[in-house]
């Protein structure tokens, strides 16, 4: 696969991640870019050890977990709603609720997520947190569980 | 009442951009040539600084031993620095972006309270081997003074040497830990989150 290809299969399904996360667009974008950053330089070393997603989404999530090194300003999950609405006119109400109360989760949970809804098959996820298989399909079932609850409790 | 929600399809509809490929490559050279340039920058500083403390060497010609042990000391100060500065910065900025979550947090976490206790000792190593040297060097030159151009001398130096060693050194270092420890909380709370 050459870098632009990678780019263009892989750029949606990174965003999203990165989005889920971050719940802001602009934090989405500038980790989405960072990763691919590190893709394009690390291309070349790439053995086809593991899968080229499993690798990609590797470097995805740990991005976005060493932003706690840079990031200072607040997570947008803890700024009243009006304001982080703000970014995501486009969206539909129930979208922006989705991608909202993911970013509520604690990090590993929004990580796990994030994965599953992009369609990673648990053995994969599992490969790409460092959890075991059985971990990963335990998790992914509460956090479901909390999420339904959040758009009963809110009444969505 | 809802049940069952398709969060598959709801995730599915976030709208997203696409760069363009090409300024995405434009990015990644620029991002490659910093930290080049950062690394560049800081040893040529050191470079600098030695060429001019071997000039005042060979053109000051000093007599006494003391003298030119207090510039060795001084070189050896700076190369300690750098050395440390030119191994570490790498460390941190490296791809162990390739490992797993768990494996990158616990190698994050360590370096990170290394370089928590690097920073301390190191610190510490420069600013007294920097005053030492200072102070030595010194000593040929204020020989030759006045008893009392002497005392001033000496003491306008030791007044530098302390308040960089009681005030700015706390200071830059208090910072610097108090953010790092904030950091390894915070990495440490993640780990307990990927607890099997």
């Amino acid at each position: 696969m050459t870098f632009e290809e990678i780019h263009e299969t892989y750029w949606p399904k990174v965003y999203r991640q990165c989005m889920g996360y971050m719940n802001d667009h602009d934090a989405a974008k500038d980790i989405a870019q960072e990763t691919f950053i590190k893709v394009w330089q690390q291309l070349p070393k790439f053995r086809n050890e593991s899968s080229i997603s499993t690798w990609i989404f590797r470097i995805a999530v740990n991005t976005c977990l060493r932003q706690l090194d840079k990031d200072k300003k607040m997570p947008k999950s803890e700024l009243p709603l009006e304001i982080s609405e703000k970014k995501s006119i486009n969206n539909e109400p129930q979208v922006q609720f989705l991608y909202q109360y993911i970013s509520e989760l604690p990090e590993i949970e929004r990580i796990i997520i994030t994965l599953e809804l992009e369609d990673l098959k648990q053995k994969e996820i599992a490969k790409i947190v460092g959890l075991s298989e059985s971990n990963v399909r335990v998790k992914i079932h509460r956090i479901k569980e909390k999420l339904t609850r959040k758009f009963q409790k809110n009444g969505r | 009442m809802v049940d069952n929600i398709n969060f598959k399809k709801l995730w599915d509809k976030q709208q997203i951009e696409i760069p363009e490929t090409k300024e995405l490559i434009k990015k990644a050279n620029k991002f490659k040539k910093n930290t080049f340039y950062k690394l560049v920058i800081a040893n040529a500083l050191l470079v600098i600084t030695s060429i001019f403390i071997g000039f005042v060497w060979y053109y000051y010609q000093p007599r006494f031993m003391i003298t030119k042990i207090g510039l060795i000391i001084c070189i050896i100060a700076m190369i300690i620095y750098l050395a440390f500065h030119n191994t570490l910065t790498p460390l941190l900025l490296k791809n162990n972006l390739e490992l797993d979550a768990k494996l990158q947090l616990k190698q994050l976490l360590m370096l990170k309270e290394k370089q928590r206790f690097q920073q301390t000792y190191l610190l510490n190593i420069y600013f007294i081997l920097l005053s030492l040297g200072l102070s030595l060097y010194m000593y040929e030159y204020v020989a030759k003074m006045t008893l009392s151009w002497a005392i001033i001398s000496y003491g306008i130096v030791l007044f530098w040497v302390g308040l960089n060693a009681f005030y700015f050194r706390p200071k830059i270092l208090k910072k610097q830990q108090a953010k790092l420890n904030i950091l390894i909380t915070r990495f440490k709370e993640l780990n307990e989150q990927l607890i099997d």
